[in-house]
This record gives C-alpha cells, sequence and structure tokens, in this order.
C-alpha cells in the first residue's frame, strides 16, 4: 500500500514536471530559446483567477477566461516587442551569433517582470484558485488514494504530452514547426513562416501552463516567487526528455516525480530530494549521449 | 598593461569611496557590492569569456562564507587567516567536483552544475547545524581596528585590494596567450582541438579558477557582513551573480565588477525600487540585453569605437589581386633544406573502418603517405572523405583499423594531441573565429601555451610571439595587409585563405584539407593551387575536393573513395584515364575527368 500511494503521489508531481517540460521542450524545439518563465505563466494563471474569484467575485469561468486572455495578450506583446528585437536581426548580425546564452536571459527577465507585476497584484500570501473538482479522495481499492485535482493534472499531462506529441510526429505544421527550430533560414526559404511560429507556441505554452497553473495550484498552493520553482523542475526535465522531444519529456518528467517520490518515502524525507539531484546529475556526467544533450547543443 | 590600467582605476575609486564614507550606506553596499563583484569577475572569466556555463558559483561563494563563519566561530580563527585556508579547501573541491562535471560542456555541463545549488539548499534546511534555513552570524570582521571606523575603513580595503587582485589576476590571463585558447574554446570547442587547445585541462582549469574566486567572494562577505544568510547558496543567489554578471558585461573583467555595483545599489536606489525590484530588474535586463548582448560594458566599447572612424578596410583590389600570391622566396621555415625527403611513411591507416548505427561509412580503407608532397583524396558525396579526414586529424574515432603517424600508433589520441605530432586541418565549412582579427585566427595556430597552467598567463604572456610567427605565415601567403581586421568582415575566399594560413602557420608535417576550393571562382583557385603546391613542397598535404581538374593538375598521387572503400589509387594521369574513376565522379553524364 505504501508502494502504491507512492507511486501515485509521485505520478501526480511527476505529472506537474511533465507539462511544464513539454512547454519548455516543444518551444525550444520551434525557437532555439530555453523558457524560463514558463512556471510563472501558470503562477500568474492561478493567482488571477483566484484574485478575480476571491476579491473581486467573479463567477469562476468568467475568471478563467478573462485570466487566459490576459496571459495569452501579455505572451503576444511579448513576441512581437523584444523576442522580435531580440531574434529576428539579419541572419548574420551579431545577435545571430550570440546563440541560446543570450535568449535564455530575455526569458529570465521576463520571469522577474511577471514575478513583480504579481506582487504588485496579488500580494505576497499563498493562495489558490478555486478547485475545479472539488470533494473526498478517490479511493481506487482500499488503502489506495488520490485527490480528484491530482488525477486531473495528470489527466492534464498525459493529454498535453501526447497531443504535442501527435502534433509534432504526424501533422504538416509540426514538422514545419519542427524546421523552424532545425534551420531557420532553410525553414524560411521553403516558405515557413519562422515567426508565426514561435508565436503561436508561444503563446500556446504560456496559455497551457497558465490552464494547469490553475487546474494544480489546489495541491500545492502558490506564491508570486512559485513560479521560478516551477520552471526549473520543467527545465530539468525537459532537460533529461533531450530538450527538444515533448514525448520524452513527459515521461522524463513523471519518472523524476516518481523518483522523487520513493527516495523521500524510502530512503529519507529530510535529504530525499539531495539524493535525487546527485542521481540526475551522474545521469548527465555518465551518458550525455544518449539523454540527448549532444543534439540539443549542436544545432 | 590593461591589466595595470583596470586593476589601477579599481584601486583608485575604491581608496575614494571607502576612506571617506565606510561607515555611511554608499560605503557599505560598496563593499557588499565588491564582495559579488569578486565572484562576477571570476564568471566572467569562466562563463563569459570562455563560455563554459556553471550555475555552481553560488555554492561556492556560500562555501567559502560559511567556511570562514565557522572556523572563526568555533576554532576562534581571525577571519582574514580564515580566507586562504578557505580558499585551499574550495580549490581542492572544485579540482575534485570539476574532474567530474567538466567532462560535460554546453548544456550538459549547464545542466549537471544547476544541481549543485539545488542540493546545497536541501542539505542547508535539512542539517541543523550550519545556521539551518536561516543563516549562521560571526564575530570576527576581516580587520579588527581600535574603532568601529577604523574597523570599517580597514574592511573596506581589504576588500578592495582583494578585489583589485582578482581583477589583475583575470585581466592578465584574459590579455596573453592562454586567453586566445580560452576565447577559441568558447566560441568553437572542436577548432579549438584541432589547433592543439588541450580542451578539457582548460575546462577544469576555468571551473577551478570560477569557484575560487567566488570561495574568496563569499569569504570576504562573511568578514565585512559578520551574517552568513542561507540565502547565499539557493538557486536565486546564482541568478543574481549571473544578472550582475550580463547587465555588467559578460566578457568583461571590469564590466562584471560594475554590473555587481549597479544591481547593489539599485536595491537601495528608491523606496518604489526596493518594493518592485523584480520589475525594475527584469526591464533593466531585458533594455541592456536588447541595447548589447555584451552589456554595459559592450554599450561603453561601442561607444568608444563609435568615435575615431573606423579605419577603412583595405580594398582588395589595391593589393592588385595579391592575395594568396605566396611569396616562395621566403619559405618561412628552412625546413626544405633538412635534405631528405623526409620519412617514407609518415601516415599510415591500416585497415581503417567507421560504423554509424550499423552504416558503414568507412570500410577497410588502408592508405600510406610520405612525408612531403601533394595527395588528392576524391570520391562522390557520401563516400565517407571527411570521416576518413576525421579519423585521421582524430576528431573521429575508427571502428576498426589503426592510424600510425611516423610508425607510433595515434589511433586513440585525441586531435590536440595529434596536433602537437604536427597534424593540422581546415573544415569543409569555414571554422573561423568571429569577433577576433584575422592575425589572432592564425596567431591560434601558433600558440605554445597548451602545455602551460592558466597560472602562468598571470605572469607572462607569450601572445606577442605567437603573433610575429602568425604574420610571418600571413606575409609569407601575402595577405600581411589583412592581419587588423575581423574575419566576420572577410570575403569567402579570404575567409577559406585565412583558415589555409592557420592551417600552414603550424607548420604542420600532415596537412588535411577539407575541399578549401569550394566556394572560389577560377582566378581564386588558380591562386590556391598555387599555395597548395608550395605547401606539398614543405608537408605532407591531404587534399580532399572535388574540383578534379584542380586536383589531378597538382597531386602527384590521388586516392578515390566509394561508399567507403578505396576504389583507386595511382597518378594523375591514371586517374584521369581510369574507368573506374570516370564512371563515379563524372556520375551518368559518360564525361571524363579533363585533360590537363
Amino acid at each position: 500500500m505504501k508502494f502504491g500511494n507512492l507511486l501515485i503521489a509521485g505520478l501526480v508531481t511527476g505529472s506537474i514536471y511533465a507539462v511544464f517540460a513539454v512547454c519548455v521542450a516543444v518551444w525550444y524545439r520551434v525557437s532555439n530559446i530555453l523558457n524560463l518563465a514558463v512556471g510563472d505563466f501558470a503562477m500568474a494563471g492561478a493567482l488571477g483567477v483566484d484574485n478575480l474569484v476571491r476579491v473581486r467575485n467573479w463567477p469562476l469561468p468568467a475568471a478563467i477566461a478573462a485570466t487566459l486572455a490576459v496571459v495569452a495578450v501579455f505572451a503576444y506583446a511579448y513576441d512581437q516587442i523584444v523576442l522580435r528585437l531580440a531574434q529576428d536581426g539579419p541572419p548574420n548580425g551579431r545577435r545571430q551569433q550570440e546563440g541560446i546564452v543570450i535568449t535564455f536571459f530575455f526569458t529570465f527577465a521576463l520571469s522577474f517582470f511577471i514575478d513583480g507585476i504579481a506582487k504588485v497584484l496579488f500580494g505576497t500570501d499563498v493562495h489558490a484558485a478555486p478547485a475545479l473538482w472539488g470533494g473526498n479522495s478517490l479511493s481506487i481499492v482500499s488503502g489506495l488514494h488520490l485527490e480528484r485535482a491530482g488525477l486531473l493534472v495528470l489527466v492534464c499531462a498525459l493529454v498535453s504530452g501526447s497531443m504535442f506529441w501527435l502534433y509534432i510526429r504526424y501533422t504538416l505544421g509540426g514538422k514545419a514547426m519542427e524546421a523552424c527550430g532545425e534551420n531557420r533560414l532553410g525553414a524560411r526559404i521553403v516558405g515557413i513562416d519562422v515567426r508565426r511560429y514561435r508565436r503561436i507556441i508561444f503563446i500556446g505554452t504560456a496559455v497551457l501552463a497558465a490552464i494547469f497553473g490553475i487546474v494544480e495550484s489546489p495541491i500545492t498552493g502558490y506564491t508570486y516567487l512559485s513560479g521560478a520553482t516551477i520552471s526549473l523542475t520543467g527545465f530539468i526535465a525537459a532537460a533529461y526528455g533531450g530538450f527538444r522531444k515533448p514525448g520524452r519529456a513527459l515521461l522524463a518528467g513523471l519518472a523524476i516525480g516518481v523518483l522523487e517520490a520513493l527516495l523521500g518515502g524510502y530512503v529519507s524525507t529530510e535529504y530525499g530530494d539531495t539524493v535525487m539531484y546527485a542521481i540526475l546529475a551522474a545521469m548527465i556526467l555518465a551518458w550525455p549521449r544518449a539523454l540527448g544533450f549532444e543534439s540539443a547543443v549542436s544545432s | 598593461m590593461k591589466a595595470l590600467r583596470s586593476t589601477g582605476l579599481l584601486v583608485v575609486t575604491g581608496l575614494a569611496v571607502v576612506v571617506p564614507f565606510a561607515q555611511q550606506y554608499a560605503g557599505t553596499v560598496f563593499v557588499l557590492a565588491l564582495c559579488y563583484a569578486i565572484v562576477t569577475a571570476g564568471m566572467a572569466v569562466q562563463i563569459g569569456f570562455s563560455q563554459q556555463i556553471a550555475f555552481s558559483q553560488s555554492v561556492f561563494m556560500g562555501a567559502g562564507a560559511y567556511g570562514v563563519a565557522m572556523l572563526n566561530t568555533h576554532l576562534s580563527m581571525p577571519s582574514l587567516l580564515a580566507t586562504p585556508i578557505v580558499m585551499a579547501g574550495a580549490g581542492l573541491a572544485a579540482l575534485l567536483l570539476g574532474s567530474v562535471v567538466t567532462r560535460a560542456s554546453g548544456l550538459a555541463l549547464a545542466v549537471a552544475t544547476l544541481m549543485l545549488p539545488l542540493i546545497a539548499v536541501g542539505y542547508l534546511s535539512s542539517a541543523g547545524y550550519l545556521g539551518g534555513s536561516i543563516g549562521t552570524p560571526l564575530t570576527g570582521n576581516l580587520w579588527e581596528g581600535a574603532s568601529t571606523e577604523a574597523t570599517a575603513v580597514g574592511n573596506g580595503l581589504i576588500t578592495v585590494a582583494v578585489l583589485a587582485l582578482v581583477v589583475f589576476v583575470c585581466t592578465r590571463i584574459l590579455s596573453s596567450d592562454i586567453g586566445l585558447e580560452l576565447y577559441v574554446l568558447g566560441v568553437d570547442e572542436p577548432t579549438a582541438a584541432a589547433m592543439g587547445v588541450r580542451t578539457s585541462r582548460r575546462k577544469l582549469e576555468l571551473f577551478v579558477l570560477g569557484s575560487v574566486f567566488a570561495a574568496l567572494g563569499g569569504a570576504v562577505y562573511a568578514g565585512t557582513q559578520l551574517f552568513v544568510p542561507a540565502s547565499l547558496v539557493d538557486p536565486t543567489a546564482e541568478l543574481t551573480l549571473l544578472m550582475m554578471l550580463f547587465v555588467g558585461g559578460r566578457k568583461s573583467i571590469l564590466g562584471a565588477v560594475v554590473g555587481a555595483l549597479a544591481i547593489q545599489y539599485l536595491y537601495g536606489a528608491s523606496n518604489w525600487v526596493s518594493v518592485n525590484i523584480l520589475i525594475v530588474e527584469g526591464v533593466l535586463l531585458t533594455v541592456v540585453l536588447l541595447a548589447d548582448p555584451d552589456g554595459l560594458a559592450g554599450l561603453v566599447a561601442a561607444l568608444a569605437r563609435a568615435r575615431p572612424p573606423a579605419p577603412a578596410a583595405v580594398p582588395l583590389e589595391r593589393t592588385n589581386g595579391a592575395i594568396g600570391h605566396a611569396r616562395l622566396d621566403v619559405l618561412p621555415d628552412s625546413q626544405r633544406a633538412d635534405g631528405a625527403i623526409g620519412t617514407l611513411k609518415l601516415l599510415e591507416c591500416i585497415g581503417v573502418g567507421k560504423e554509424y548505427g550499423g552504416l558503414a561509412v568507412l570500410d577497410d580503407v588502408t592508405l600510406t603517405l610520405p612525408g612531403r608532397g601533394l595527395f588528392g583524396l576524391c570520391g562522390p558525396n557520401g563516400a565517407g572523405k571527411s570521416t576518413l579526414l576525421g579519423v585521421i586529424g582524430g576528431s573521429v574515432r575508427p571502428s576498426r583499423g589503426r592510424v600510425l603517424l611516423d610508425g607510433t600508433d595515434v589511433t586513440r589520441l585525441p586531435p590536440q594531441e595529434r596536433f602537437q605530432l604536427g597534424v593540422s586541418r581546415t573544415f569543409q565549412a569555414v571554422h573561423l573565429i568571429r569577433g577576433r582579427t584575422v592575425l589572432d585566427n592564425v596567431a591560434v595556430a601558433c600558440l605554445s601555451s597548451h602545455r602551460s597552467s592558466l597560472v602562468r598567463g598571470i605572469v607572462r604572456s607569450r601572445l606577442a610571439e605567437a603573433r610575429a610567427k602568425a604574420a610571418e605565415a600571413l606575409d609569407y601567403l601575402g595577405m600581411g595587409q589583412l592581419s587588423g581586421q575581423d574575419v566576420s568582415s572577410l570575403t569567402l575566399e579570404n575567409q577559406r585563405m585565412v583558415e589555409l594560413a592557420r592551417a600552414i602557420a603550424a607548420r604542420p608535417r600532415l596537412l588535411l584539407l577539407d575541399e578549401p576550393a569550394s566556394g572560389l571562382s577560377g582566378p581564386q583557385r588558380e591562386r590556391l593551387a598555387e599555395v597548395l603546391r608550395a605547401a606539398g613542397e614543405l608537408a605532407c598535404v591531404l587534399l580532399v575536393e572535388h574540383d578534379l581538374d584542380l586536383v589531378a593538375r597538382i597531386s602527384q598521387k590521388i586516392f578515390v573513395l566509394a561508399r567507403g572503400r578505396l576504389v583507386f589509387d595511382g597518378d594523375p594521369e591514371d586517374f584521369r584515364s581510369s574507368d573506374v574513376v570516370n564512371s563515379l565522379l563524372q556520375g551518368g553524364r559518360g564525361g571524363r575527368v579533363p585533360p590537363p
């Protein structure tokens, strides 16, 4: 029973990592930018809905719709103003040569900015969006429990992860998106609007992250600073999926969650995380190639 | 003397702030900022200049601070004495840790080192004796003065002195020949290896340097602030350090110092800023990076460049197309005079095979090359020519077979070690180091620093010698007038010629050229042919080329690869008349290699 409950808890935590890993991986694949702000969109979604419902007494559906709209508009504006200037220089210009290090820091600055705005708007307390599916935890067999929100989170992760996987693998749009990341110039020459794909996927992953924040926040609760931690776990899980592969990122996220729960349950509640990070670091050093780091770096 | 200038500037500013204002707000923030600047200066060398991105600085800074606090609290050791002990400990730890993590490069290194702050935070919040998730106080100032003012001034002056020393060391390293190695390593690791840079050693040295300076910054922090907060080691602290580095200018030591000062003063600039610090930092970083990827230092440099009109690029017409007109009368070395034709067997490939996931790219290739002469390697696309060149150069490890250089088995030696034995190469796509002059690009191949440690770069720079050798090689190739130009501004022909000059400047025994003529026009190819002939007099040249006429005209022997197998070897006469060659290389068009 202990193992079963740990496994369930691990899968729920893991699916949190997995969704953000999928968002990071998909957008990296199209734009070659590692998005460190993805967790901040989740935080903004959850706290935005909470604020509208609790403080301004909006009905829940209207609050969700309004929050997602704001996130989408903000992502659109950011792409149009900052990313255009940051990434769309002349093909041999200075910015093009700087590569992923600099663009990574743009998203890092974005993360700071969103957190700062959230602090002004929502304050510094822990809040969460109202539970979408309230009620007691589900009992699968006697002794095995699953929170309703946890089930939603798991379903959300599996649906979004496999959706992107299918999109890239089986649709023309997905292939075009892949081409944008592989070779920007080449993709443009064959008529793919690289900037449009970058924009669509950026807005898409921002909204997906916000939705997920709304679904997940009843489990953990968010403050204005939660975004960075979420992004970090997503970033790490994406790393173990080779940064470019949403399907593998999904599995890596789930695996890390399960590993974390099992280490916490069987090894040490205090040092479980420490041991897990040590294992993760050792894995990168032992098999950089198998984990897909080389391919992530080469482009 | 750039190092002395930077250091002097820093000392003067430091004295001007610390002595009068040590006990006031401006002075205390200044000293706190300098503690961070000690860390960011090291980061500018490791992360900015050499592009070895590691997220472990905050951990070493924390280790330095906690180390001093522990020695001071438990052993009553003065902070000033504890500092070198802590640095030595950090250096040893960095050496052990670094020899594991620097096996990775790029993103793998970044993610592996990202685990360190996460582990440290988890450990600190669980282990009680270091003050848990709050931190630990200490009582020992760096300088115990007679009055509080004397203590504050003493602390400040020691901090300024330490930072000045760090800035001096970092600037000296970057402006030395070893700095050039580090720059190439950062821009393009495979090219650095092909040019003899011992990449894994340099990466380890950089990791140790960054970690030791981070620990030093932490030690000074503990000795001046008298409290070590646990937040010093968490990932947020790492992000703050990176923010300082990138706002200030990641490739400039002084930029990194200015960045630390700017961010630290920003925290207290006004009440509104302190409350909304995240918004301000986010906007500031975005605006600075949009204005210039090299931060404030980059902006200043751009302004300085803008004032005097840049010297006009030398129009090549004026030199009457002399680029590539090798002045054969001034051969750089008297290598010709050593009499013998060189060894009969300089290079031997014996039964070389290479497979990628079951696909055989090379299959049982055996060839021998003597110490002098020009040899062609031809074959249709995908025949394995570049792979064979990689196997000989050391960048590709063969699945089977052996490679002998002068009778010594070098099959398992990496490119940088083969470079030391006299193997030099060019790449199919031009691999020049952008952002550096032509002279420095060629000087990369003339460095004698590969065996020296990073520390030697502080004491003595041999960059001038390397540049002199490079200038000689450029003159030899008739390209002296290009030496001051940035390589990005060159035409394709000149970029290829610079790459060739770089390969020749190393005075190799074996020169591997991968399609040097591709993209060149007819007259340009003639000039290239002249240079190649001259090179063949000095060394053994193996030339991969699709221009069959060119190959047939200048080579003394030609090898043809098809589907990974050697299908022909012989002199140009046989090459032109061979049916195998003509059916393979002229495709189904029924043409023949044109007669001379």
